[in-house]
């Protein structure tokens, strides 16, 4: 697949878009919270994809590993430079918001019915940490400090609930 | 290296998710290479976090692709400009080379154009945050001035305070008085007064051997001290009335809203 993707095999990109968009879609979506901006980041990711593969190493991880974290950091960085260019008084709402969220964050706000029951096996901190860093996409420092959580525990939480994951989701 | 511990710590799965800082990430890095067993541990993080991410996946509109994929057949490739050497007509490649060259050229000066524009309205953007940022900051210089020059009365100790409860006719207000028995100085700082028509002002009287003395008038909702009248004599009692704007040389007693006595020294 990489060597065809080097090669610039268009077929190969075509099978890489309709197998993975939609979990790096779902990545970026739920960082930038709006579908046109979401959609043309999405589209900036897979041209950088596209133009950068010669620089994804296999010894160092997986390719959806590889995508993932382009995904993660170009979503990150449009939802910076959105909150730059909004001024205070927004900001202010976010962060509100954000609170909100926290406060409910037992209610985790997810429609895909199989990631719902994969979750609910989980106890309420480990889906805490797996909502956080993987599915709205803070980093951990950013759990750590906002929730007032060590680093070091922010960690063995989520070490703790991928386990508890990995069985619920038959990784062998 | 004891490799369970470093497993255990939630190492890989911070390096899977990309949240390590260069340095961390280079050990990792070396790591993995030294330790299959480190591998095989990535592998299932990977696999987790893959499967996961799959399940929470959400697809975008169909026309993504299609403008993703026009974007990449559009991009220039640099392959525009071909001349073959066993031409005899070699003016007419050189003609159609120069075309493209000029097509290509101006294709370049318009995607200029279009990144010159952008980053001056991106700097109209900054300079406009800055201003109010400065403006902000001068907001902020004269709110703490005030806040200092409050401190320096309430926390000096020659200002005696005198709290002013609500009267029967408001129970709910409440302000207080800072005087200097030395200076004769009248502070007064509203902790809670009634919103007043714009034809009336709050009035403060100094009650000195039982006779009403005028301390100024001021308006409800003014944050921090307000400098009032002095008081020449030692005050017994502070009280404020509701009096017409400007005030009266002696008080509408009935419309008494705060009053608080001088503890006696």
């Amino acid at each position: 697949m990489v060597a065809r993707l080097i090669a610039k095999d268009q077929s190969a990109l075509d099978y890489l878009y309709d197998h993975y968009s939609g979990a790096l879609y779902g990545v970026v979506f739920r960082i930038l919270k709006k579908e046109e901006i979401a959609e043309e980041v999405l589209q900036d990711i897979f041209l950088k994809i596209w133009d950068k593969i010669e620089s994804y190493d296999a010894t160092k991880g997986k390719l959806f590993t590889w995508m993932i974290n382009i995904a993660r950091n170009q979503a990150i960085d449009k939802a910076r430079s959105k909150e730059a260019s909004k001024g205070r008084k927004t900001d202010d709402i976010d962060y509100l918001v954000n609170k909100i969220d926290i406060q409910e964050h037992s209610q985790l706000p997810i429609d895909a019915i199989g990631l719902k029951e994969v979750l609910l096996k989980l106890s309420e901190d480990q889906q805490f940490i797996v909502n956080q860093l993987y599915l709205k996409g803070y980093t951990q420092s950013e759990v750590a400090e906002e929730f007032n959580i060590p680093l070091g525990t922010v960690k063995t939480r989520l070490r703790l609930a991928m386990i508890e994951l990995r069985s619920i989701l038959d990784i062998k | 290296m004891n490799i369970e511990e470093y497993i255990s710590s939630g190492i890989l799965e911070t390096y899977a998710l990309g949240d390590l800082s260069a340095k961390e990430k280079e050990e990792v890095e070396k790591n993995l290479q030294l330790y299959p067993a480190l591998r095989d541990e990535l592998s299932k993080v990977e696999q987790t976090m893959e499967a996961l991410l799959m399940k929470a996946g959400k697809n975008p509109r169909i026309e993504v692709k299609q403008k993703l994929f026009q974007k990449i057949n559009k991009k220039p490739e640099g392959k525009l400009v071909q001349m073959t050497q066993e031409s005899s007509s070699g003016w007419r490649y050189a003609t159609a080379a120069s075309v493209a060259i000029a097509l290509f050229s101006s294709y370049l000066a318009f995607d200029y154009w279009g990144k010159w524009k952008n980053s001056e309205s991106n700097l109209t953007d900054l300079i406009a945050q800055n201003q109010r940022i400065a403006q902000d900051y001068n907001n902020v210089n004269l709110r703490l001035d005030q806040i200092e020059t409050d401190l320096k009365v309430t926390s000096n100790p020659n200002f005696t305070r005198v709290v002013m409860r609500g009267t029967p006719n408001s129970p709910e207000s409440l302000a207080s008085v800072y005087w200097n028995a030395q200076t004769k100085e009248v502070y007064l700082s509203i902790q809670q007064m009634k919103e007043l028509s714009k034809e009336n002002q709050y009035q403060l009287w100094a009650i000195i051997d039982g006779k009403p003395v005028d301390c100024g008038v001021f308006d409800f909702g003014v944050a921090g001290l307000i400098k009032m009248k002095e008081a020449f004599a030692v005050p017994t009692t502070f009280a404020v009335t509701i009096e017409p704007r400007g005030g009266k040389l002696s008080p509408s007693l009935e419309t008494m809203q705060v009053a608080g006595n001088l503890a006696k020294s």
